[in-house]
């Protein structure tokens, strides 16, 4: 798959945190990603980006929590996760970036 | 670490290092497993990053700490196990391939320039032999100087008659501008001494020829650059009352005299001179002794000198030479000679007083001389008197510049090895005249400043030795004690 621009922008951030580094031990990654990606452009964009073969991708979407700033109600930017099963043999260095 | 001796030239020594990969590798993990517990990062509790993911993050960072620390102890192994004390700040060249070494891949290997200490054993300084000169006070010294401060106070005693020049007149004067008063123009009992001129220009020379209860009106014009603005280049008159003319008398050598000094009698200030001449002397006969004794000193070593340090003193005298050149003051005995012999001259300069700074530097390291902290406090009020008014900026500069101790530590360190040298050698004394102590060494520092095989017919040093030798000596003695401060006390060097 040819690397395009599209690609870059379907991948916003590798999701650094306790549970994500553990997930490693699975063989599994995790991206933050726009609302608006689909599964199958997320696991084309892994695939074209660093260069390893996707077995699957889940997806969730994170509600922003709502929050209160002098009593006027607020609610924090919503996002998507993908967690990217990666097919057995295959790294990604989430430290590295891209 | 494995150490190789790689060359040993006079005192310059180079030693190859060698770590090993793996060591770097442990000691990175171990750093890394200390780490991890404290470490706070986002989207982890306190604590909890896995080492993982720390050596994955800060690997790199933690591994450019670990070589450093290796290069550290890479040249004090070097220095220790070789059984050698640096002279110099040791030089690291000939890293090894650091891209590689950060991958693991390869080991740690480097080249430890440096000059050690020569090895010497200090002169017994029991044998040394010094003299000093000394001079006493003489009787006719202290009159003298009796004379002196006699003279500079006269007195003066009340005379009948008219004021001449040079008498005292005490008056009480109004001083009017328009015939108003002005500000500061009226005084009680003042004595104005006669041709002095310390009164506006008229003033004085109207009083003359007046007598005691006489009044005078006088009319004078203020100079036109008179401090005070409001009153300069004014026509003023001032009206005078007479109330005593005195004449001045010689001063004699008395107890009054004393007393106007603030002392009790004529002894007690006989006592004062003689003290404070016989301070001065003392003062005077130490630096002598103290240059007899780098005199012996010289004389009684001869070892080879670290290039290094060598090459760094000279280029600081010479910069100063060129300096001097640079602004005209050029020592009229350096004129007509080549640069080469010239560099020749300086360099035997720069080798006595590194040879004299390492010398004192080992005989204060192997009799244990320290200086105190008190001591340098002390050094450090005196400099800040110095500054009047900015005393706090002074002690704030101290502070925050440990460099700057360590230069005023320098001399400290010197003058008391010196001081214990000089209990500890023979001094002898020897009575010499006052003029002969004073005498600034038209023989001795030509000897002094230039080894003895240096041609004696050569009295340049002498400007030279007198100012410049002290500094570097110290530099060099805080050099060795505390290796780490050398920087900084090189620069005092010059």
């Amino acid at each position: 798959m040819a690397l395009s621009e599209r690609h870059y922008d379907t991948i916003l951030a590798p999701w650094i945190t306790e549970k994500g580094t553990l997930l490693s031990e699975v063989n599994q990654v995790i991206f933050q990603v726009p609302l608006t990606a689909t599964k199958p452009e997320i696991k084309e964009a892994v695939e074209a980006l660093f260069k390893v073969k996707v077995k699957a991708v889940n997806t969730i979407r994170v509600q922003g929590k709502t929050k209160r700033f002098k009593g006027v109600l607020g609610k924090r930017n919503d996002f998507k996760k993908a967690i990217i099963t990666l097919a057995d043999g295959e790294t990604i260095d989430v430290t590295t970036g891209l | 670490m494995q150490i190789v001796e790689k060359s040993a030239e006079g005192l310059s020594r180079v030693y190859g290092v060698t770590f090993a990969a793996s060591l770097i590798a442990t000691r990175t993990d171990a750093k890394i497993a200390e780490l991890a517990p404290q470490l706070n990062i986002k989207g982890f509790r306190k604590g909890k990053v896995p080492v993982v993911h720390v050596k994955r993050m800060y690997g790199k960072s933690i591994m450019g700490d670990v070589v450093n620390e290796l290069v550290q102890e890479g040249v004090e192994g070097a220095m220790t196990s070789n059984g050698v004390r640096a002279a110099s700040q040791p030089d690291v060249t000939n890293l090894g391939k650091l891209a590689e070494v950060m991958d693991g891949k390869a080991d740690l290997t480097f080249d430890v320039e440096l000059d050690i200490m020569p090895d010497f054993t200090p002169a017994d300084i029991q044998a040394l032999s010094v003299t000093r000169p000394v001079a006493e006070a003489t009787d006719a010294e202290i009159d003298e100087a009796l004379a002196e401060i006699a003279k500079q106070s006269p007195s003066y005693e009340a005379k009948k008659g008219k004021a001449a020049d040079g008498d005292a007149v005490v008056c009480n004067f109004v001083g009017k501008i328009n015939g108003v008063e002005f500000d500061g123009g009226k005084a009680d009992g003042s004595t104005v001494v006669l041709g002095s001129n310390t009164y506006i220009p008229g003033f004085e020379e109207q009083l003359v020829g007046v007598k005691a209860g006489d009044e005078k009106v006088l009319n004078v014009t203020f100079p036109a650059e008179y401090g005070v603005p409001s009153l300069a280049g004014q026509a003023a008159t001032f009206d005078v009352t007479v109330v005593e003319v005195k004449k001045p008398v010689e001063t004699k050598i008395d107890d009054e005299l004393a007393k106007n000094l603030g002392l009790s009698d004529l002894a007690t200030l006989k006592e004062a001179i003689k003290k404070n001449i016989e301070d001065q002397f003392a003062a005077l006969s130490r630096q002598k002794a103290k240059r007899s004794l780098l005199d012996a000193l010289d004389a009684t070593h001869s070892f080879d000198l670290p290039p290094k340090m060598l090459a760094a003193e000279f280029d600081a005298i010479w910069a100063q030479v060129t300096q001097d050149k640079a602004a005209g003051n050029e020592d009229p005995e350096d004129a007509g000679k080549s640069e080469d012999e010239l560099k020749a001259d300086y360099m035997k300069i720069a080798e006595r007083r590194v040879r004299l700074g390492l010398v004192l530097a080992e005989l204060g390291r192997v009799n244990g001389v320290e200086v105190k902290d008190e001591e340098v406090a002390r050094a450090i009020q005196a400099e800040a008197a110095r500054f009047p008014g900015q005393e706090r900026q002074v002690y704030e500069f101290f502070q925050k510049n440990p460099n700057a101790v360590a230069s005023l530590r320098a001399p400290l360190y010197e003058e008391k090895v010196v001081d214990f040298v000089l209990q500890m050698a023979k001094v002898e004394d020897v009575k010499v005249s006052r003029a002969e102590l004073e005498s600034e060494d038209e023989v001795a520092p030509a000897a002094d400043a230039k080894p003895a095989k240096k041609a004696p017919a050569k009295a340049k040093a002498k400007k030279e030795a007198a100012p410049a030798e002290e500094a570097p000596v110290e530099a060099a003695a805080e050099e060795k004690p505390a290796p780490k401060k050398k920087a900084p006390a090189k620069k005092k060097a010059d």
